[in-house]
């Protein structure tokens, strides 16, 4: 009879003990599949002692406005995983989303702004 | 809540020079994000030889740019390696557009970016790469090469430089305003 036997092989040097499937419950996708990747949040003014640890490091990353994007890169989390954590911190309030790229008309007075500021560069 | 962000893809074939680009203009220092693929996803990788192996990381890197109070631009890299398209397709759903960096020493390694963009009435623009050196060809001879429709713009770009990637910039977001314009009913 065999054993599966941990190699020791974990997610990063410092050893994840929990796997991320873990955290968000075996889910794959955002409920909200509006939000992608270049979506801002920001944290709301609410208590997160309640909160995971792996949770809090996002609201507390969210003191500004931050994509999903940039939230995965600082705190080296992949993106599936960070859209879904990210997605269930604005589900349960303690984040507020803005509008995300992703829309199917970008209209003309947006681009009219981002012109302006790239001509400012 | 008024938070608005705006994409623009940055493509081209492997060692091109997207993230140079993006580094030139951003006002972060270029970031990366990872995805990792499982198993689910390998039909469209090639792992002949390397069975042993569940998951491949794909690394995107991306800059960003305030615009103003409320809106960010952020410009995404695309993966080097043709195989991941699917990533492509969730940086350019609601992207203004897409920057196609080209070598002129391997012309082909930009081909199926300009193609992709094309068949997905994307707009974007063309940006030849010259910090490798003179560039030997024409204007014409590269649009006959890569075979590109007349109203796709072409600059010739230095990707270390910031107002060189500042005019690709400019000149893909006044050609995606143009197409919008003459898509608008009179």
């Amino acid at each position: 009879m065999t054993f599966d036997t941990w190699d020791g092989d974990d997610e990063s040097a410092a050893g994840r003990f929990v796997p991320l499937y873990v955290l968000v419950n075996g889910r794959t996708a955002p409920r909200d599949s509006t939000l992608d990747l270049a979506t801002q949040v920001v944290a709301l003014p609410v208590d997160t002692r309640r909160l995971e640890p792996e949770y809090t490091a996002i609201v507390h990353r969210c003191s500004t406005w931050m994509s999903v994007a940039e939230i995965g890169a600082y705190l080296h989390l992949p993106l599936a995983i960070t859209k879904v954590m990210v997605d269930v911190l604005v589900e349960q309030g303690y984040l507020g989303v803005g509008t995300p790229a992703q829309q199917n008309i970008i209209d003309l007075h947006l681009l009219d702004s981002v012109l302006a500021g790239l001509e400012r560069l | 809540m008024d938070r608005t962000s705006v994409k623009i893809v940055v493509a081209g074939g492997f060692g091109t020079g997207k993230t140079t680009l993006v580094a030139s203009v951003s006002e972060i220092p270029p970031l990366t994000t990872e995805e990792i693929l499982t198993e689910a996803s390998v039909g469209v990788d090639d792992l002949t030889g390397v069975e042993g192996k569940k998951t491949t990381t794909v690394a995107l890197d991306f800059g960003r740019i305030t615009i103003s109070p409320d809106v960010v631009l952020y410009l995404f890299g695309t993966p080097g390696q043709d195989r991941f398209w699917f990533m492509w397709d969730e940086l350019a759903q609601g992207a203004v557009g897409a920057i196609v960096l080209v070598d002129t020493r391997r012309l082909d390694s930009s081909f199926p970016a300009v193609d992709y963009f094309e068949r997905r009435g994307i707009p974007f623009v063309t940006a030849v790469n010259r910090f490798f050196g003179e560039c030997d060809y024409t204007e014409e001879e590269i649009r006959g090469a890569l075979e590109l429709d007349p109203r796709v713009p072409l600059v010739w770009c230095d990707a270390r430089d910031r107002p060189s990637s500042k005019l690709a910039l400019v000149t893909l977001v006044r050609h995606a305003m143009k197409r919008l314009t003459a898509r608008a009913p009179a």
